[in-house]
């Protein structure tokens, strides 16, 4: 009997067992999704590509810029695009930009700032805290300041002055979502100063190059080759805060609305996007785009003004040529994982993670496939599932958000400092002990991490580390291990001036020279007079 | 204050002129004694290297391969009756791999005594390949050829891919060209005006199909699913059909030399990637090789109408030649017509079947993806071992987030990500101490794109050596004639193809300079890979002459702003600052660094391989004006064509398996050249030594240019993580990936879990051996996070408690192997350490650094002063 009942209990465990292993194989089919467009995003889509992969989709996306992305949608060659900027009806050159009647919806799936890199040097040294306000780099865009001793640049960086130097812009010069945000803030926030430079109102994919100075490069990794390069001394551009994160470059710090210069981080830019707004009118051709306008202007002190996001144009017609239940299945659930676990990753790779406003936007458009194709399986896809880093799916109305980003260092402000912490290393500038440093993935990088602390400190936050041997906290905050590094003088006024190096140059040799036959002389000397008293 | 710093610091400089870059040379008695280390254990190589793939490295067996031969020929009934047959070929196809296949897996298929093609296209795939002649048409079609089998899984012309209508379907033809009328082998009913299908499309669903007086002839296509699609025009194609897609077409129109042979990578493709193909696990597919011998012809009326005409045409291109300006071909030798059914008779159908499809991860599993951040070299296999973790609930989601080493370092050491993936050893910036556990060989390769002139096929053979690749680096070619007036170099060759050094090492090769062939794509951003390749530039005395300024023997000079660059370094710059002066508007209105434009490196691994698959150089010296803007603007240069192609650029071995790139053997040994393969790298791993406990191993170039048998490319990806205050739970999920990556990780194969191709399996024997030790050891210290005790450190104490160096692993390995080396396994712990002292950490102390010098000067000054005082003071005296 107990023989029996210990069978049954076995017996009985075991099947527990198979219907507790996870669905492997699930009935969901995927089919290959293909897509071109956006550079701007290219860098995190291509790893959220390679995510997906462990679960059965395939995904394939070329690049390739936000005007071929639209285009190629718009011919049905692909199954969906990434633009920054939506159709435009009819683009700057009034060439129709439509879809071409294909039925869409816009999608936000990535935020980031729009970062200006640089190459300016004083002596020897790569200035790495440049801070200037948007006025003055809508100037710099627009050749109307055109030195590095600009008043206006050594006003904004509280008096610091920077050696005379030509400034020379670098612009795409392909059809780019980049350009179009820049453009857009610039028309919006200076028109009086971008109008007249661009003859017409508005944005444009194509920037309008004027001038000897200025130099156009295709994509964002020439223009990040060409500010890198040994002839880059001078050099400005606009591209992805990335980019330059990757190649170990300085951003600009902008001005915002609250009178702080801050640097285009994850926090900055998410928290500026908290302000924007999405276009609700459903008759409208911009039904669920951008307006960027509170963006800009946001008050926070912590908030880029440069942010935006990019779309993800997705087909949503019943009968669209291209798509196909598996497909419609394939990009709902792509997607998902972008709103959700895959803007994790946006902090560490130099976006920014979409904020709650944004990813319940980006549902109601996931909807639509399913209003196209009642097959397509939704379940369990929304926000409360939904493991993004800015919010807390099972708390709602508890802004995560607000609590991870630091407020910015005091000497960030207009008339203070300016900071002598270093940009473009992905840390925050903040006099706040407890910011993390690259910590973007906290609380999203695995509940364990969040979890359990080894004894000191968040585990994540290696400032908060305490020495073993000695029980005190090493290092400080995240930004004084870089405030010791060398930064031009504040002080400073020489540029590299060729008479000095000469000049000193031959000091030293002299003095070398001093060094190897003085004593020599001394000797002789010493015996000369040594032996004029014998004689 | 900031003067006499600079001052004290140029005195330094002139002081000790040597001090900077100088790294630990290790001392040659040892690996001298080892001898050339030129056989690897023979059980590593089991694997069959297949002559003529492009990499030998770790692909699956070749048991699955296919071969047949055919005798084709073409036929005229002559207008008396009687019948004309040109002379036959006698046609065999092979093909490497035909079982259990997977999505995008590439076949290669070879075939000899073909009729030699002509009008080469400059891009053979897809409609592009159409205006050629005398081709082989490769295609993926559902179905087999078994007339056993019910008609439903056979294939026919309707159940082949094309990606395009006009691949399939002829459109209201002129007369002219309406050859497939007058097909001998063809049905009298498909011989009319408008044929393919039955009922024809009506007017309204296809209006431009039927139109008389014109000759139309659908292909439709049916789909797995039972759908038809007409293919009359690109409205009536299935979903996945596109033109310019941003997934490109696999069935191409290829080249068959004048020697009657070709091949062609061939990507095959599963219902996943192309849905309404639909070939799975479950529906058989074939792909068919249609080698064109031109239609065969019905008896013609007399006299011949224009259509009789144009069946019996026999080309308009000679063989060999190229049709790079796209001019229209003869219909009847064109690829166009390979449904014609005299065409599809002399098919060669390959049967082939896919594998189980990869159990995939649930979506909506809530355990949150823990991220590895770090080196691209581990990507293709990171895809196959993900699967692995989120299927199992014993495990944690492995991810593998890809970037620079240094910034996945820097993420790892300040809390961001629980692990790096790199591939060298790294500076700390932090205190904790960093554990580096050896998680997989593989390396990277300079993989190239090359055709022979004439249309002789592809080149196979390439060699590089460490001063080709200094040229290359330190753009010392000139590109093209606007790299002409360059300060300093004005008389080096344009680019590599005319540089006869390259020419003596790879004859016969079309000397015609290109743009494209002064470069080798690179990376823009710090690499491990960049710094491995410059240590082997470092360690070619020929190369290194070559940097500091010495002329190689035909003349040419290092452009002189990379002149005495320092080597090796992980980030490789631009400094070039020559802006060509021409009187081209747009360069003068463009004004940009020509040799950087031509360089043009790119942020990952990936794209070079993109750009290398494309065989499309990230040259972006194309300047034109934008119609659209009117404004001037630089770009990136065309494509290249099929025939002219030369491109070279930096891969992982990963991804040269992945996507069958060709690698180029690096010169070892002066004169002995290498290829990546599983015993080379395994020779490599051989000669690397690790200096101490949790410590990566160190590959010294020095030692492989001794061997001859080692891949200078060969690269150890190493986990790294923090030996102390990591979270536990975080410790033990790197803890864990080690120990699975290290075992089952390591199993050679395709599925999950699996490790792919391109990569050398570490394994608890061999020459690996000492990696998987380590790799254990070092799991055992991240997952034990000992905050006190013996923790190593790798800081300015070096020389502490550790003694110096860990000897390598038990001999018990070596002993096992079929030792055809004298490895002196039997005392593995002595001679080893003599030779690998640790490198000397620089030293840091501003204050001492600023200091010494200035007190150098003060007892200088002070010596001036004295002897002033010695010497006038008397005089001084006197005169007083």
């Amino acid at each position: 009997m107990t023989r029996l009942i210990r069978t049954i209990v076995a017996f009985a465990l075991t099947l527990a067992c198979i219907a507790a292993l996870p669905g492997t194989a699930s009935a969901t089919v995927y089919a290959q999704i293909e897509g071109t467009g956006s550079t701007w995003s290219e860098l995190i889509v291509q790893q959220w590509i390679a995510d997906v992969d462990a679960n059965g989709m395939k995904v394939v996306y070329t690049g390739g810029g936000s005007t071929k992305g639209r285009k190629d949608f718009s011919q049905d060659s692909t199954d969906f695009a990434i633009s920054e900027i939506p159709y435009q009806g009819t683009d700057e050159q009034g060439q129709a930009d439509t879809s071409n009647g294909r039925e869409f919806a816009y999608l936000p799936i990535v935020a980031g700032g729009t970062a200006f890199t640089y190459q300016l040097k004083v002596g020897n040294d790569l200035v790495r805290n440049l801070r200037l306000s948007g006025e003055t780099l809508a100037k710099i865009f627009t050749n109307q300041i055109t030195n590095w001793n600009d008043p206006a640049i050594t006003e904004d960086n509280n008096g610091r002055k920077f050696p005379s130097m030509p400034i020379k812009p670098v612009v795409r010069s392909d059809g780019s979502g980049t350009t179009a945000q820049f453009t857009t803030w610039m028309d919006h926030e200076y028109p009086s100063i971008w109008r007249p430079y661009f003859g017409q109102s508005g944005l444009t994919s194509y920037y309008p190059k004027h001038g000897g100075q200025m130099i156009s490069q295709a994509g964002s990794d020439q223009v990040m080759n060409t500010i890198k390069g040994f002839a880059g001394n001078g050099t400005i551009g606009y591209v992805e805060y990335s980019y330059p994160l990757n190649a170990d470059f300085p951003v600009v710090k902008v001005l915002n609305k609250a009178g702080y210069f801050v640097e285009p981080t994850q926090y900055n830019t998410a928290v500026a996007l908290t302000r924007a707004k999405i276009n609700q009118d459903k008759n409208s051709q911009l039904y669920l785009t951008q307006i960027l306008d509170d963006v800009y202007t946001n008050p926070d002190p912590r908030a880029y003004p440069i942010s935006s996001y990019s779309y993800m144009i997705i087909p949503t017609g019943k009968d669209d040529p291209r798509m196909t239940t598996a497909k419609r299945q394939t990009l709902a659930d792509f997607t998902y994982y972008s709103l959700c676990a895959g803007q994790t990753k946006a902090g560490p790779y130099g976006y920014s993670p979409l904020p709650l406003n944004l990813v319940q936007a980006g549902f109601s458009q996931i909807a639509k496939l399913k209003t196209a194709d009642p097959d397509v399986d939704l379940t369990d896809r929304d926000v409360t599932s939904c493991n993004n880093p800015t919010f807390d799916g099972k708390n709602l109305s508890h802004n995560v958000l607000a609590e991870k980003a630091p407020q910015p260092a005091s000497c960030d402000k207009v008339g203070a400092g300016p900071c002598g912490t270093a940009t473009g290393t992905n840390q925050p500038s903040t006099d706040d002990p407890n910011a993390s440093g690259g910590d973007g993935t906290g609380g999203g990088d695995g509940g364990g991490n969040a979890g359990a602390g080894s004894g000191a400190g968040g585990p994540g936050d290696a400032p908060a580390a305490i020495d073993p041997e000695t029980g005190l906290a090493v290092g400080d905050t995240g930004t004084a291990t870089s405030g010791d590094a060398v930064f031009a003088n504040p002080t400073e006024l020489a540029a590299n001036r060729a008479v000095d190096q000469r000049t000193f140059g031959w000091l030293a040799v002299l003095e070398l020279l001093a060094l190897v036959l003085l004593p020599g002389f001394y000797v002789a000397a010493l015996r000369r007079r040594v032996n004029g008293g014998r004689s | 204050m900031r003067r006499a710093l600079a001052l004290a610091l140029l005195v330094i400089g002139l002081a000790v002129p040597a001090a900077a870059g100088a790294r630990p040379v290790v001392g040659g008695g040892f690996e001298g004694s080892r001898g050339s280390g030129a056989s690897a254990p023979s059980h590593l190589d089991r694997r069959t290297a297949r002559a003529g793939a492009p990499s030998h490295l770790d692909r699956r067996t070749a048991k699955s391969g296919w071969s047949e031969t055919k005798t084709l020929s073409r036929k005229f009934v002559q207008a008396d009756g009687s019948t004309y047959s040109f002379p036959s070929h006698t046609v065999t196809v092979t093909a490497d791999e035909t079982t259990n296949l997977r999505g995008r897996q590439r076949i290669l298929i070879r075939w000899k005594g073909a009729q030699p093609s002509g009008g080469r296209a400059s891009n053979p795939y897809g409609e592009n390949g159409l205006n050629q002649e005398y081709p082989v048409v490769v295609m993926q079609c559902r179905g087999v050829d078994d007339l056993s089998l019910p008609a439903k899984k056979q294939l026919r012309p309707e159940t082949c891919w094309t990606a395009s209508v006009v691949q399939r379907s002829q459109i209201t033809r002129s007369e002219g060209e309406a050859s497939w009328t007058h097909d001998l082998a063809a049905a009298p009913e498909d011989k009319g005006r408008i044929t393919g299908l039955d009922p024809f499309p009506t007017a309204e669903e296809c209006p431009a199909a039927d139109i008389s007086p014109y000759f139309t002839k659908l292909t439709p296509f049916a789909t797995a699913k039972g759908e038809t699609f007409v293919a009359c025009d690109a409205d009536h194609m299935p979903p996945e059909a596109a033109v310019d897609a941003a997934f490109p077409p696999a069935e191409i129109a290829a080249f068959t030399d004048t020697d009657g042979t070709g091949s062609v990578q061939f990507e095959v493709r599963t219902d996943v990637e192309n849905e309404s193909l639909g070939c799975s696990d479950k529906v058989a597919c074939s792909i068919v090789v249609i080698p064109i011998v031109g239609l065969s012809c019905d008896q013609p009326s007399t006299p011949m109408t224009i259509s009789d005409q144009a069946c019996r045409k026999g080309g308009r291109f000679p063989a060999g030649s190229s049709n790079f300006a796209n001019e229209g071909v003869d219909q009847a030798a064109s690829p166009a017509l390979w449904w014609a059914p005299s065409n599809w008779q002399n098919r060669f159908s390959i049967p082939i079947t896919f594998g189980l499809p990869p159990d995939t991860c649930d979506l909506l599993d809530p355990r949150p993806p823990t991220g590895f951040y770090g080196s691209e070299l581990l990507a293709q296999a990171a895809l196959q071992w993900a699967p692995a973790y989120c299927l199992n609930k014993q495990r944690f989601k492995f991810q593998l987030n890809q970037m620079p080493d240094i910034a996945g370092w820097n993420l790892m050491e300040n809390g961001g990500g629980v692990a790096a993936e790199v591939s060298s050893e790294h500076p700390r910036s932090g205190t904790d101490p960093i554990g580096y556990a050896p998680t997989a060989v593989t390396g990277f390769a300079i993989g190239y794109q090359i055709d022979k002139p004439d249309n002789a096929g592809e080149y196979t053979d390439l060699r590089l050596n460490g001063r080709l690749l200094a040229k290359l680096l330190t753009q010392s070619y000139l590109g093209s004639d606007l790299g002409r007036a360059h300060p300093g170099i004005g008389d080096n060759p344009l680019a590599i193809m005319s540089d006869p050094e390259f020419i003596k090492l790879n004859p016969g090769l079309s000397p015609n300079a290109q743009e494209a062939g002064a470069t080798v794509l690179s990376l823009s951003n710090s690499s491990d890979v960049i710094e491995q390749l410059t240590d082997y530039i470092a360690h070619d005395q020929a190369a290194m002459a070559f940097i500091h300024g010495k002329k190689d023997p035909w003349g040419m000079v290092v452009n002189p702003k990379y002149k005495n660059i320092d080597v090796p370094r992980a980030d490789w710059p631009m400094l070039d600052t020559y802006v060509p002066e021409t009187q081209n508007t747009c360069r003068q209105d463009n004004p940009a660094v020509y040799f950087s434009q031509l360089a043009a490196p790119v942020s990952t691994m990936r794209d070079i391989a993109d750009a290398l698959l494309d065989s499309w150089p990230n040259v972006q010296t194309r300047c034109e004006k934008d119609l659209g803007t009117g404004l001037y603007k630089l770009g990136r240069i065309d494509r290249q064509s099929y025939g002219s192609r030369f491109m070279l650029g930096i891969v992982s071995l990963g991804d040269a398996d992945r996507y069958g790139l060709r690698a180029a053997a690096l010169e070892a040994k002066p004169g002995t050249y290498v290829e990546p393969d599983s015993r080379s790298l395994a020779a490599a791993v051989q000669l690397a030594d690790q200096r101490k406990k949790y410590h990566p191993f160190a590959l010294d170039q020095g030692d492989v240019r001794r061997s001859g048998a080692a891949y200078p490319g060969t690269m150890v990806v190493y986990t790294a993580a923090r030996l102390q205050n990591l979270a536990k739970d975080d410790a033990a999920k790197v803890a864990q990936f080690i120990r699975i990556s290290t075992t089952e990780g390591q199993k050679t194969g395709s599925g999950n879990g699996e490790l792919p191709g391109g990569f050398l399996p570490i394994t608890r024997t061999g020459p690996t051996a000492k990696l998987f030790d380590a790799a254990q050891e070092t799991a055992d210290a991240i997952e034990a996070q000992h905050t006190t005790g013996p923790a190593p450190t790798d800081g300015p104490d070096a020389g502490g408690s550790d003694g110096g160096s860990v000897a390598p692993p038990p001999g018990v390995p070596d002993e096992e192997e079929p030792s055809t080396e004298p490895v002196p396994s039997a005392a593995p712990s002595a001679p080893p350490t003599a030779v690998s002292m640790p490198a000397t950490e620089p030293v840091g102390s501003e204050l001492a650094g600023g200091l010494l010098p200035l007190l150098i000067l003060l007892g200088a000054v002070g010596c001036v002063a004295a002897t002033a005082l010695r010497v006038a003071a008397p005089v001084v005296r006197r005169r007083g």
